[in-house]
């Protein structure tokens, strides 16, 4: 589609599905409505969605996984459901800190969650996550996981998660509208937000890559939490406030309308973009940024614990693994899965971005997850 | 049984309800209002006025909300009431029903897909489009305070609408033919003596919306494109980011007390307009 | 003029000039255009056909601001949210140019005197009863000083004393500010006690105009006679018509004599009326007496009502004044007697 082209009957009906079924993207405005929580409650309490189990092999009728949007292929969930008679009953979450807002009030009745892998130390200090038994996931081979994507399971010697996907958080800018002059750094985002892309241009709803990516611009760690530096961030976030668009995680459908021309974008919604839209292009800053891993975990006092071991057993097989790339676009760090894996998606510039971008980025670190000036932060920028 | 012990237990239900669902949450906000944030967020019990010393830090979220709310409540009711005016005093009453039926029908459709459909026509491919091809150029509606006002003043229309209908509705339509009578132009007529006895139809309305808004968060969220930020806003951010329930509670409590205030004085005030008591609003 | 709504024609072809000063009724039945005519007075109501005059010019596209009339409404229509004095005061308030405060004020005050609620004024108006409402109600028109004051069943919502009391006040209202009055009810007691003339409608159309007294002395038809005042009706066929007098001969065979009313002609069919009052009750038989069987007695006070039966005519309703019974005992049901009436007091009617 044409940056000033109109939006086809065809992408707005994909548009409304997409929206539908809340996965807008990945992080995405669920976690600003807190509707992602009414999700949950609405689903554990609509008993019909469950079918009844002729067959539970001893782990139940169903399983209930809190995960990202966009983050699954079903017929994955169907597959499990004829081999051990479990449901999977799915509840979608807009952002890290939803979920531990979520555990941390408690009763939240999940089996297994998708924590990112700066939470998870915060978890495991808060009591809030099973140590997980390697003996109940046959599937599991730590020696197949690249150990960047892999390590931040294991807290103190005990392994707590197991990876899931990785990814990069970088922008997205319709090159259409960059006059010639390609964007490279998280300078240049800022710098021509305030320029050439005033109005155009969207950041995160969200603390870490929101304030990061700032922080990145004078070149200090994407997980400072030093107040000289957090000063610097926000003066820069304030000062490009007026020139921004919206202040959303749910950035595709402004990107693709065209009424946004730049956008702080996730792996999965840059391929997507790009695929849709070639002109859209995924772009790492040159300073850095992040990197992020996701991980399977089981939640202290999950009610079906035996489901949920099954579960993240059933999804750890290479060749479930492998439908599940195909299905969402996000890496995987298990060999064996990317053995299966087509050498097209292998070689994607947007999945697997070029070493020398890749060594710049940052693991998001804990302290941004439960600092709480960076959350104050945030609030003086929106409310700014 | 007696007497007082029957009519005590007529009020149980309603009294264990209001127990239940207002006086038990409030007291638990209050309380966490004076406690401290964990270290990886939550409540950690205290007695500290340090959230209430910390709520300058939500000040905007604050004036943004005690502007938002009036004005919203105002824009509502300009529009509304000669909307309610139109189907109670010029509408054939054939078509009534169905006109009111219109103006529920998006009350029975979720607000997030009501305000996604705004995103759309305000976005750049809907009325900015339609204006550029009118040769203006680079209207900006979408995530705009004006996109928040009008998402706010078509949702909470009906609720506007609503009582204001029902007070012109029940409005004794040989007044206006005595106040015609007694020489008063078509005008005079309706400042003197419909709009008078609308009043408590325009007080409910004004109530039931401005209460509303007062806590609003979804509208400015998903049309104001999170520039846009009000109390409401500040209280998802506050217990589902930051997980600071203290200060979250105390916000709250803050935002309720205000209502509460408000309330109050626009009671008063309404009491004064106030002529029959039997023409107080149908609540 | 005439007035449709949709199908249905509401009024018919009415033709009537109300003189200034005048006190003037509609009386009939519900639904028989008297309320439609005064809406159409009023300029509420647009007449389909014909026009509409006061003071010689034609005010059919008047709206009702613009008319020197004032209406006193049925049930009031009071503005609930006024004082008693603003109620009274908001036709002076509508004048442009403005009227000074203070002589607004010295008309209501006026106003109340002249209805008697001085003191009144700065009450609301659900504060009052009936009577006062009724009052203010008659006020707030008056204080304008119409040309013409509409009352639209103005003490239907009363208690029979209260009216009482409140058709004196009118009338004597009515001769104080010498308005002309347009009173419509279905009352016809009230019709007669306040009107100088009586317009009776029915379906629409004007049956009847005159005078109370030549309502009831001389009714056109016996929907007059029936409506205006009770009456006995024996219907028969006009043998003969002679003048002023004519006689009919009723099924059962009895040969009555009466005034003629207009238009009557022998052979065709006719009926006799007979107020109950113009009846004499005997025990003894004379010349020209029907003998009747005493079947019911009512005792009224100043009157006392027999039915009687005759074997030809049927059920007759004879009023009997007090001043003849005293001493005597009267008639008890079963009792044998004898009534007479003088041909004049009879009228032969053609039938409706």
């Amino acid at each position: 589609m044409a940056d000033n082209g109109y939006i086809s009957k065809k992408q707005f009906i994909e548009e409304l599905r997409r929206y539908q079924k809340g996965s807008v993207t990945r992080r995405h405005f669920l976690g600003v409505t807190g509707l992602g929580a009414a999700t949950a409650v609405l689903g554990a309490a609509m008993p019909a969605l469950r079918p009844s189990s002729a067959f539970a092999q001893g782990i139940g009728d169903r399983v209930v996984l809190a995960t990202w949007p966009n983050y699954h292929d079903t017929a994955n969930f169907d597959a499990f459901t004829d081999a051990t008679g479990a449901f999977v009953q799915v509840n979608v979450f807009g952002s890290n800190e939803e979920m531990l807002a979520k555990l941390q009030a408690g009763g939240s009745g999940w089996d297994v969650f998708v924590p990112t892998n700066y939470t998870i130390t915060t978890y495991v200090a808060e009591d809030l996550i099973e140590p997980l038994d390697v003996s109940k996931l046959s599937n599991y081979d730590a020696g197949a996981f690249d150990p960047r994507f892999a390590d931040a399971g294991t807290v103190d010697g005990t392994l707590y998660a197991v990876p899931k996907n990785w990814g990069t958080t970088g922008f997205a800018v319709n090159t259409s509208h960059d006059g010639g002059k390609a964007l490279t750094t998280w300078k240049d985002f800022f710098d021509r937000t305030m320029d050439d892309f005033s109005g155009r241009t969207m950041v995160h709803d969200y603390q870490l890559t929101t304030i990061g990516n700032a922080l990145k611009y004078f070149g200090y760690s994407f997980n400072s939490v030093d107040p000289k530096e957090l000063a610097d961030a926000e003066k820069l976030l304030i000062e490009a406030k007026p020139h921004l668009f919206a202040i959303s995680s749910d950035y595709q459908p402004a990107m693709r309308s065209g009424d946004a021309w730049l956008t702080m974008c996730w792996t999965g919604d840059g391929k997507q973009m790009n695929s849709d839209i070639p002109e859209i292009h995924y772009v790492l800053g040159r300073e850095g940024g992040e990197i992020w891993s996701d991980y399977y975990a089981i939640p202290k006092g999950a009610p079906h614990r035996e489901a949920a071991y099954a579960l993240i057993n059933h999804m750890l097989d290479p060749q479930v693994n492998a439908r599940e790339v195909l299905a969402h676009g996000y890496p995987v760090a298990d060999s064996r899965t990317n053995a299966l894996l087509p050498p097209e998606i292998l070689n994607d510039p947007i999945l697997y971005p070029a070493q020398e971008l890749l060594d710049a980025l940052e693991f998001g670190a804990a302290a941004t997850l439960t600092d709480p000036n960076r959350a104050e932060l945030l609030a003086r920028f929106k409310s700014a | 049984m007696t007497r007082r012990e029957r009519n005590w237990l007529l009020v149980a239900p309603a009294g264990a309800w209001f127990l239940v669902m207002l006086v038990l949450p409030l007291s638990f906000v209050f309380v966490f209002s004076f406690g401290e944030r964990g270290p990886a967020g939550g409540y950690v019990p205290a007695f500290t006025l340090e959230q209430y010393a910390n709520l300058p830090a939500r000040w905007t979220a604050f004036k943004n909300t005690m502007v938002l709310a009036p004005l919203g409540t105002l824009a509502a009711l300009l529009i509304a009431y000669p909307l309610a005016y139109q189907l109670a005093v010029r509408t054939d009453p054939r078509w009534k029903t169905l006109l009111l039926v219109l103006v529920i029908v998006p009350f029975w459709t979720s607000i997030l897909i009501r305000s996604y459909a705004w995103i759309f026509i305000l976005g750049g491919q809907g009325i900015p489009a339609l204006l550029a091809a009118l040769g203006i150029e680079d209207v900006r509606l979408i995530y705009t305070p004006f996109a928040v006002t009008v998402g706010i003043v078509y949702g909470y229309l009906p609720l506007m609408v609503f009582p204001i209908y029902v007070a012109l509705d029940r409005l004794d339509k040989r007044l206006l033919e005595a106040s015609s009578d007694l020489g008063a132009r078509p005008f005079a007529t309706f400042w003197q003596v419909t709009l008078p006895l609308s009043v408590p139809g325009v007080a409910t309305g004004c109530m039931l919306v401005f209460i509303l808004l007062m806590g609003e968060f979804l509208i400015p969220a998903l049309l104001g494109g999170g520039k846009v930020f009000f109390v409401g806003n500040a209280l998802v951010d506050l217990f589902l980011q930051s997980r600071n329930w203290a200060f979250g509670s105390a916000v709250a409590f803050t935002l309720i007390l205000i209502m509460l205030v408000t309330v109050a004085i626009y009671m008063r005030l309404i009491a004064r307009l106030q002529v029959r008591r039997d023409d107080v609003a149908i609540m | 003029m005439s007035k449709t709504f949709g199908d249905v024609e509401a009024a018919r072809d009415l033709d009537l000039r109300i003189s200034p000063g005048e006190f003037l009724s509609f009386l009939g039945p519900s639904g028989c255009g008297k309320t439609t005519a005064l809406r159409m007075l009023a300029g509420f109501e647009a007449p389909t056909r014909g026009d509409v005059l006061i003071d010689g010019q034609v005010v059919n596209q008047l709206e009702p601001h613009r008319r020197p009339v004032n209406m006193v409404f049925q049930s009031y229509a009071l503005f609930p949210h006024l004082s008693v004095a603003d109620n009274i005061g908001y036709g002076l308030r509508q004048r442009r140019p403005r009227l000074a405060r203070s002589v607004i004020a010295d008309k209501v005050e006026r106003a109340l005197e002249t209805v008697r609620l001085s003191g009144f004024g700065k009450r609301r108006v659900w504060e009052m009863s009936g009577g006062q409402q009724q009052r203010v109600a008659l006020a707030r028109a008056i204080v304008n000083e119409p040309k013409l004051l509409l009352l639209d069943e103005p003490l239907a919502a009363l208690d029979r004393k209260l009216r009482k009391e409140m058709q004196i006040e009118l009338q004597d209202l009515q001769r104080q500010l010498g308005i002309t009055f347009v009173l419509v009810t279905h009352d016809q007691e009230e019709a007669l006690s306040l009107s100088d003339r009586i317009c009776v409608m029915r379906a629409g159309r004007i049956v009847q105009v005159g005078s109370p007294q030549e309502l009831y002395d001389c009714p056109a038809s016996r929907y007059v006679a029936d409506f205006v005042g009770n009456s006995n009706f024996f219907e028969g066929r006009i043998e003969e018509v002679d003048g002023a007098l004519a006689r009919l001969v009723t099924g059962g065979g009895q040969t009555l004599a009466g005034r003629a009313s207009p238009g009557l002609a022998a052979g065709r069919d006719g009926c006799l009326s007979i107020r109950p009052e113009q009846i004499r009750i005997g025990s003894e038989p004379g010349p020209g007496c029907i003998e009747v069987t005493v079947q019911n007695r009512i005792f009224l006070g100043e009157h006392t009502e027999y039915l009687v039966r005759h074997g030809g005519l049927g059920n007759i309703i004879v009023l009997a004044p007090r001043q003849a019974e005293i001493g005597a005992r009267g008639f008890e049901a079963g009792a044998r007697a004898f009534l007479n009436w003088s041909d004049e007091a009879a009228l032969i009617l053609n039938p409706d």
